[in-house]
């Protein structure tokens, strides 16, 4: 498979790499830069556990290929916080029980970084909407949808 | 397999021309639609051409770029005649879909179910087709022929999607049906864009997606509503069955064709009323 | 030596809070490590290649073209798969079933592992197996349940269930004035827990190191070495987090034997995942049934019997049977009840347990012909229930280790309004025109414990480690088995280090049946015991300790220090008894499982109401649940905030279950064509909305030294009822099969 440069900024840090260019910017991310908070749920970009920004919008990672990420900037969960540094969503998903198994848990973070960049109060329904790209297996929607609004009625919004 | 960036228009076309590649825009449907198929083709993707994105006024009409998100579709300043088209746009896939999908990829797939072709359709949109050294325009009800099949010829690019001008006080909306709330692919959709004299509809296009492998307008539909008001649209009994007969819905895991036969009848009923009054009836 | 009672302070100050997820920081920072996130030095990625078809055999595989490809090291058939020292066919450990590992070129389901492809990197792998393009000699497949075809099923333990007769079945018919026959069906559906089955598997000589979600560590280890011929203790396993497991994810499947084989052969670790698609097939399932129900009543409402055969789907060579009558068994008072199961042979992967076996779908059936008898009988469902109350177990006469079912329906009914509901159906419209319903249903779900052992070691410093093999698949073992080991040991949470989910710990047990809680914990609360006992033994015989002589008293602790019950005055701290002893640390180990003379005596059962709302379009008939409250008791609590979270998650499966999963195959090939999430439905954020859960408290002596009756399953069971019968009361139809589609109701 014919290697392919690759220059691009991830969580804040610019990333050289030689890639196959059939390698997803899923598997890129988590095997060949070691940031497996972005998981693998479904292969068809329905599942949203995938789900990175990449200059600041959120898409699925299984659904791009890792040299289409050439002179981007990516955000991954690992980039969103870290412990000691939480970032306000990842606190109130934690506090508010937002998450069981947590293998959905960076995907939902990542899609409500958008959210709430795009809508800053949003309502319930349209956190819903909102998040409707994110499945959770064990069904822990409502948590969810309040650590969502808890962040925003804190003011982290935007 | 090789993976290719060009720049231009005039570079994709050429390397379409030397390569034979597989064209990759959003890249929502490339991959899940490849399946078990190995990947032989090279990749020729159309990422880096600026050009190709964004929406713009022009003379006769607005000419959408063939990149264009249809995140950035939502966003867009544009009349009341294009709410069908945001509200599609809403619904295609989920946020991470749109903000990587594409208006011409969403064409150039042909799914039956696509949600941006109903409303096209009623906005009488074109497809602009580029190729080495020419462009041509074919409607967009010409450009999709079949399930997974269009108007392409080897070699060709779509570079853009052109709505007619509308008058300003046109309206629209769409609606889609499915049996979860979100992530669904269409059992029934319908996109309707009316031009009003006072309350009663001048003109009407009516489109219904997913009923048919490809979308398609209802003339008969149409010419019935013009001069109809809201209340008279709602009045009416039910939707002839003549009326539906581009029609042919195919019973699949998403729904029979009876269900979807008598789903879409009310829901033109319902798109053309919420057009009219502006309603908020989601679906 | 005299008698020591030290029994530390029984609930301390830790069960019962709504404690925060102790693992909610690796969770939200993405540092949890699910299995697939390892990726060990000279890794080779596994892919396998499923089944097209669902019945014959491959003839061809175009191995030179796939074994041509860069980057592909080796591909795996029947012609050249090394030998396994374990028969494909053999039940090594309970929930086992039987694999298919290139034992032949036979295909038996479709999704069935046809070859494996071995490669460098995941991409090769990956188009090495697309290369393959099988051939086969299809022959037609069975895909849907005939009951001409079925079978009685002869009772055999797990998978095998046994019917039950009590009373006189005849006669509780001929004694009805009125009665009902319905028959109701249910569907395929796959447990697809978000995080799909997977293995990192390394080999050293013949020790085995895996990385696996696992619901039941030990018993997983014996199982994988079975195959491979060493003893179970040289397989070690790895299993912090699994992202969901509801029930499949307890035992070897075929792919993960496949491909640690794979890493025998090769002397290389080697990784395989899943992926979405081949989640619908070797790993079980909930298998399709199809149910009878007879029920009859007197002139008084009274049931005079409930008659429950089902009917359920298996796979052609293995003998799991979706144990749906028994539903039946332990609920309602009636003259005579009957239970009993056949089966019917498919062409599909070998069903298993999936979250409430048996009682979900059971339990569908079940509580939608109760509310088709409470319709006949012209009476108010609920009122109907209370009329049929089972004040002792049904058939046996065993009494109740303890049942708040009647608080649970109280307590449902008031919050939700019930009272208001008009006993007609079609009578509700909101303001938007939707036709709007009502319907309950009651949940019921045993309490089974299994065996399980735990360790904890004070230290020196006046904290523990508390360790045993215990799995959190999300339902929170992290946290709730933390907060009642700091219980055991009268330790503040923050003292208490928990270890689990590493098959060197000692075994605890197995996540599933809703038991794990009370096994685990209750290891855990005995070790802790354990401890403090010889703490008390340490302190009573120190002459310097404030307790010496106390031996012949009890003991309780609280906050890291030992005091004589009832004498406040008297107290040593955990660190000091420990620092005058000169120990640097005290080791307590304790074991927990059902006391068989309990299990002999009482019926254990949690129970709940669950009461939904509906709302229908008149049109189009699609169909949301608007709002629903689930009230359950369930015995002690030990973390309502965890405890919410799984009873809320069982009611939208219950959600699920009614109107969302069904796997589809295609007739001809036998292939499941929505096996994908876009076409496999399950519910989305926005599907929903109004949610409530209550919790009655019972304390239950019985059931286990806790009290605790378990939440993991009971919210799926009596939801999906009360949703049906909440459609019939908005539509007047009733939908005698699951899920409940649109379709259905327009043609109805």
């Amino acid at each position: 498979m014919s290697g392919h440069k690759l220059s691009l900024v991830v969580n804040g840090e610019r990333v050289e790499a030689d890639v196959p260019s059939n390698r997803l910017l899923s598997e890129f991310l988590r095997d060949d830069l070691a940031l497996t908070g972005t998981k693998r749920g479904c292969e068809t970009g329905v599942c949203g556990a995938c789900s990175v920004l990449v200059d600041g919008d959120v898409v699925k990672s299984c659904l791009s290929l890792a040299v289409q990420m050439n002179g981007r900037e990516i955000t991954t969960v690992e980039g969103l916080g870290r412990v000691g540094a939480l970032h306000p969503l990842q606190q109130q998903f934690m506090e508010k029980g937002g998450l069981q198994c947590g293998y959905c848990t960076p995907g939902f973070l990542m899609a409500a970084v958008d959210l709430l960049k795009r809508n800053p109060n949003p309502d319930d329904a349209e956190i819903r909407e909102g998040l409707s790209g994110n499945l959770c297996r064990c069904t822990g929607y409502q948590g969810i949808v309040d650590a969502i609004r808890s962040t925003a009625e804190a003011g982290h919004g935007a | 397999m090789s993976y290719l960036t060009p720049k231009s228009t005039e570079e994709a076309l050429a390397l379409l021309g030397q390569a034979g590649a597989d064209v990759l825009a959003g890249g929502t449907d490339f991959f899940p639609s490849r399946g078990t198929r190995p990947q032989t083709r090279s990749i020729l993707d159309l990422g880096q051409i600026d050009s190709l994105r964004g929406i713009e006024k022009t003379a006769r009409g607005w000419r959408i770029g063939a990149m264009t998100t249809w995140s950035q579709i939502q966003r867009a300043d544009l009349p009341p005649a294009f709410d069908a088209l945001k509200r599609a746009a809403r619904e295609v896939g989920s946020v991470q879909i749109q903000n990587r999908g594409t208006i011409a990829g969403n064409l150039c797939n042909a799914s039956p179910a696509a949600d941006g072709v109903p409303p096209l359709l009623a906005l009488n949109a074109e497809v602009e087709i580029g190729s080495p050294g020419a462009t041509r325009r074919v409607a967009l009800s010409d450009f999709v022929t079949g399930v997974r099949r269009v108007a392409l010829s080897p070699g060709e690019l779509v570079l853009a999607v052109h709505v007619p001008s509308l008058p300003d006080d046109a309206v629209s909306h769409f609606l889609k049906l499915g049996s979860r709330r979100y992530l669904v692919i269409s059992i029934a959709m319908t996109a309707a864009v009316l031009e009003l004299d006072g309350p009663r509809i001048a003109t009407a296009r009516v489109a219904v997606g997913a009923c048919s492998p490809v979308a398609q307008r209802l003339p008969g539909l149409e010419a019935a509503l013009v001069g109809l008001t809201a209340a008279e649209v709602a009045a009416l009994p039910v939707v002839p069955e003549t009326h539906l007969a581009p029609l042919a819905p195919i019973a699949d895991v998403r729904g029979s064709a009876a269900y979807r036969m008598r789903a879409v009848a009310d829901l033109c009923r319902r798109t053309v009323i919420a057009a009219m009054t502006g309603g908020t009836t989601d679906e | 030596m005299p008698d020591t009672l030290a029994h530390p302070v029984r609930f301390g100050s830790n069960a019962g809070q709504p404690v925060t997820r102790r693992d909610g920081i690796a969770k939200v920072t993405g540092t949890a490590t699910f299995t697939a996130d390892n990726s060990p030095e000279n890794l080779l990625h596994a892919v396998y290649v499923p089944a097209t078809i669902a019945r014959g055999r491959v003839t061809h595989l175009d191995v030179a073209a796939a074994e041509a490809h860069p980057g592909v090291t080796m591909v795996m058939t029947p012609g050249n798969r090394p030998a396994l020292q374990g028969d494909p066919s053999a039940k090594p450990t309970m929930f086992s079933f039987r694999i298919e590992v290139l034992q032949d070129d036979s295909v038996r389901y479709a999704g069935q592992p046809i070859a494996l492809v071995l490669g460098e990197t995941l991409e090769a792998a990956t188009e090495g197996a697309r290369l393959l393009n099988p051939r086969y000699a299809a022959e037609p497949a069975r895909t849907r349940i005939d009951d001409d075809e079925a079978a009685p099923v002869e009772p055999g333990g797990f998978g095998r269930p046994a019917g039950v007769e009590h009373g006189d079945v005849a006669a509780g018919h001929a004694a009805a004035t009125k009665a009902i026959d319905v028959t109701y069906e249910t569907s395929a559906q796959y447990h697809n827990a978000m995080e799909t089955h997977a293995v990192v598997a390394q080999w050293e000589g013949d020790k085995l190191s895996l990385d696996v979600p696992s619901q039941a560590l030990l018993m997983s280890c014996a199982g994988y070495a079975y195959f491979f011929g060493i003893p179970a203790e040289n397989v070690t396993i790895r299993a912090p987090y699994l992202g969901g497991g509801f029930g499949s994810k307890a035992i070897p499947t075929g792919p993960q034997v496949l491909a640690i084989l794979a890493a025998k052969e090769t002397g290389r670790p080697v990784k395989l995942m899943l992926t979405r698609q081949q989640m619908f097939g070797p790993v079980g399932h909930r298998g399709a049934t199809r149910q009878r129900l007879r029920l009859g009543i007197d002139d008084g409402a009274a049931l005079t019997v409930i008659d429950h055969e089902g009917l359920a789907a298996t796979s052609s060579f293995d003998d799991f049977v979706e144990p749906a009558a028994n539903a039946s068994q332990g609920l309602y008072a009636a003259g005579a009840l009957r239970s009993a199961h056949r089966a019917v042979r498919l062409d599909v992967g070998t069903p298993g347990p999936m979250r409430a076996p048996g009682e979900a779908s059971g339990s569908a059936a079940l509580e939608c012909a109760m509310d088709e008898m409470a319709e006949a009988a012209g009476i108010d469902p609920l009122e109907f229930r209370l009329r049929n109350y089972a004040e002792t177990e049904p058939g046996t006469g065993k009494p109740y280790s303890s049942k708040a079912l009647r608080e649970c329906y109280m307590q449902g009914a008031e919050r939700f309004g019930w009272s208001g509901r008009p006993l007609l159906p079609r009578q509700m419209k909101d303001e938007n025109g939707l036709l709007t319903g009502w319907g309950m249903g009651t949940a019921l779900f045993p309490c089974p414990m299994f065996a399980a052992d735990a360790r904890a070691t004070l230290r020196s410093d006046g904290s523990a480690l508390v360790e045993t093999s215990a799995i959190d698949m999300g339902q929170g073992a992290w946290t709730a088995l933390a907060q009642i080991a700091a219980d055991s040991l009268g330790l503040p949470l923050d003292m208490v280090e928990f270890r689990a989910g590493h098959s060197s710990l000692p075994d605890g047990g197995v996540a599933g049946g809703s038991g794990h809680t009370a096994t685990a914990g209750g290891a855990l609360h005995a070790a802790g015991g354990d401890v403090i006992r010889q703490l008390g033994e340490i302190a009573a015989a120190d002459p310097e300790s404030p307790l010496h002589g106390a031996g012949n008293a009890a003991f309780s602790a609280r906050d890291g220090r030992l005091y004589v019950d009832g004498d406040d005055s008297r107290s040593d701290s955990f660190a000091d008894i420990l620092a005058r002893a000169g120990s640097a640390e005290l080791v307590g180990n304790g074991s927990a499982s059902r006391a068989p003379e309990d299990a002999e005596k009482f019926s254990m059962h949690s129970h709940g109401a669950v009461f939904a709302e509906v709302k229908v379009d008149p049109d189009l008939c699609q169909v949301r649940v608007t709002r629903m409250v689930g009230a359950f008791a369930a015995g002690r609590i030990i973390n309502p905030k965890l405890a919410e979270s799984q009873l809320l998650g069982g009611m939208i499966w219950g959600i699920s279950f009614a109107l969302h999963e069904e796997a589809k195959h295609d007739p001809r090939t036998g292939r499941i064509v929505n096996a994908d999430f876009a076409g496999y439905h399950v519910p989305v954020n926005a599907d929903v909305t109004g949610l409530e859960v209550l919790t009655v408290h019972e304390d239950d002596p019985y059931v286990n030294a806790l009290g605790i009756k378990g939440v993991g399953e009971i919210g799926i069971v009596g939801s999906v009822g009360a949703i049906a019968n909440a459609i019939w009361h908005a539509t007047g139809h009733r939908i005698r099969r699951f899920p409940i589609r649109i379709e259905d109701l327009l043609t109805a």
